[in-house]
């Protein structure tokens, strides 16, 4: 997956007011700043790796993340993959909350992409990866997060992706989950597939992730060997040479 | 093309979406999918009250028919109506209703105001399947014209479908515009001939002649309302049992091709800007 010189930028308007009224009263010219939340940010995740994304909050992590998963779409630049994407930006993101979790397998698994046959055959496995099979039955409102991100994950792995896009959800699973996880994407690294996550948590981008790029401001500071990024971020934080 | 191919491509999820609302629809409550008959019945008991018993308007009967009963007149025309009103509306608000999804997940944006044709949709098929029964009853023959009748709701379910996609994509940027269409909508409904025919307009109409020294009536004015066409033809297939009327017809069909292309252009031309907008 290449990532050339992507650029996002929002318009922040100073009163988010989007009515008829406001936009006539603004006439022509509307009020806003532009902000840039990724600015020229370019490099290369190789075919089958495992890649961090490290930064601290409001750097522009999620905002990348999205423009992989086609939610957003940048001003400048290129995003090129080759095989299908699936991304896992939010806990329980595409779950009705009052449908079973059993409909909204089915229904999660239509919107990734899945034909109806595909879920049928991966149901039991998608279930038991989960772990949530007792309430399989129950409306997903009743879930608890970490009972949500183990479903959507369940889901989103089993779409059987070329690239896997994970942005900081599996923090609310329980150390059970996360080993089930780490696993997991040692599994997909060996059948040659790629994972992109973010998270906050230092430990876990060393251990699972090959290489990792550190975003600061919407800018790329550093993409390099995981170990290298990660110290290098670490030394920037205030208070690390104390450490 | 290739945005239809996508579009294709979604048709189960689109189905999915569908069997999502109509499943969740009417969960929990006793009655179930009978609730859709109650309001077009409501609504049926209030105009024939009103329309038929105080104020005494006279529908012609039905020619060949024969039948003469207001309150299935009524429907005839209220059912589509009510159909079309409903798929604006809800088709109107189903972007923002799933800001959830849209921002975070990628799928072909318009299966979701797409799903809402078709929730509603399953509601008015069965509402007009006993709308049939009823005429049947009433003495109608109404057979030979169920697939005309088919025909023209899937062109009104077209031609409603196309002015969601537009209204969908508006109530992103300006949240007035449901409030605003709401208002429209009973307006619009007043200004097709459902509860009262058309000839009342005509009378009027020919009272005044043409309009600023043009031969232009206020009869021609108010026919350019593309419900006021799909209407008449429901009528003319379901009350009359009859042909329909070719121009009639004809103006149905462009009208909800024209409508279509023109949501679907504009739907893909600010899909990719939605999820920020929202
Ligand atoms: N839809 C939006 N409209 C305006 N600004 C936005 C929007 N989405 C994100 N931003 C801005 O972009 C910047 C980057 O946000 P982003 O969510 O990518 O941060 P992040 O790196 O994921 O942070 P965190 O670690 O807290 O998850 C923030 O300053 C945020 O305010
Ligand atoms: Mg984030």
């Amino acid at each position: 997956m290449e990532i050339e010189h992507v650029s996002k930028k929002f318009r922040l308007y100073h009163e988010r007011n989007q009515s008829i009224k406001s936009a006539i009263m603004r006439g022509r010219r509307s009020v806003h700043e532009d902000f840039w939340a990724l600015k020229d940010v370019g490099f290369e995740v190789p075919v089958g790796s495992t890649f961090g994304l490290i930064g601290s909050n409001g750097s522009g992590k999620s905002t990348l993340l999205k423009c992989l998963a086609k939610i957003y779409y940048p001003e400048t630049g290129r995003i090129t993959y080759n095989g299908k994407i699936a991304a896992l930006l939010e806990v329980g993101s595409g779950f009705h909350p009052e449908l079973s979790g059993r409909e909204n397998i089915f229904l999660n698994g239509s919107i990734l992409g899945m034909s109806k046959k595909e879920i049928t055959g991966k149901f039991d496995e998608i279930v038991n990866f989960s772990g949530v099979e007792q309430f399989i039955d129950q409306p997903v409102k009743n879930y608890s997060s970490g009972m949500y991100v183990r479903l959507g994950f369940s889901v989103a792995i089993n779409v059987n992706p070329d690239i896997l896009v994970v942005d900081e959800v599996l923090a609310v699973g329980d150390t059970e989950f996360q080993a089930k996880c780490a696993q997991k994407f040692v599994d997909f690294k060996n059948e040659g597939r790629t994972v992109i996550l973010v998270s906050h948590s230092m430990e876990s981008v060393r251990e699972m992730c090959d290489s990792a790029a550190w975003l600061s401001h919407g800018e790329l500071v550093k993409v390099g060997p995981a170990d290298e990024t990660i110290t290098a971020y670490l030394e920037s934080l205030p208070g690390a040479s104390a450490a | 093309m290739r945005y239809l191919k996508e579009v294709l491509q979604s048709r189960e999820l689109l189905a999915n979406l569908t069997l999502r609302e109509i499943r969740g629809q009417y969960k929990r409550t006793i009655f179930g999918q009978l609730w859709s008959l109650v309001n077009p019945l409501a609504s049926m008991l209030v105009y024939t009250l009103v329309f038929a018993f105080i104020i005494r308007v006279q529908p012609e009967a039905g020619d060949p028919s024969g039948l003469d009963i207001f309150a299935v007149w009524l429907l005839c025309g209220l059912l589509p109506f009510a159909f079309f009103s409903n798929v604006v509306q809800q088709g109107m608000g189903s972007i923002l209703g799933n800001v959830g999804l849209v921002q975070k997940v990628y799928f072909a944006r318009i299966v979701l105001p797409l799903s809402k044709v078709g929730s509603v949709g399953y509601n008015w098929l069965f509402e007009m399947g006993v709308l049939v029964v009823v005429l049947v009853i009433c003495g109608a023959f109404v057979w030979p014209w169920l697939p005309l009748v088919v025909v023209t709701m899937f062109l009104l379910a077209v031609f409603a479908a196309g002015l969601a996609l537009i209204l969908a994509v508006a109530n992103v940027h300006f949240r007035d515009t449901q409030y605003f269409v709401s208002i429209i909508m009973q307006i619009w409904m007043y200004l097709t001939p459902i509860i009262y025919p058309i000839s009342l307009v005509a009378t009027q109409s020919d009272k005044y002649g043409g309009l600023f020294g043009t031969s232009v009536t206020i009869l021609d004015i108010y026919r350019i309302n593309p419900m006021e066409r799909f209407v008449a033809v429901f009528r003319q297939l379901l009350y009359d049992n009859r042909w329909p009327n070719p121009q009639d017809f004809l103006l149905c069909a462009i009208w909800a091709l024209a409508v279509f292309c023109v949501g679907l252009w504009v739907f893909r031309r600010s899909e990719k800007g939605l999820a920020e907008a929202l």
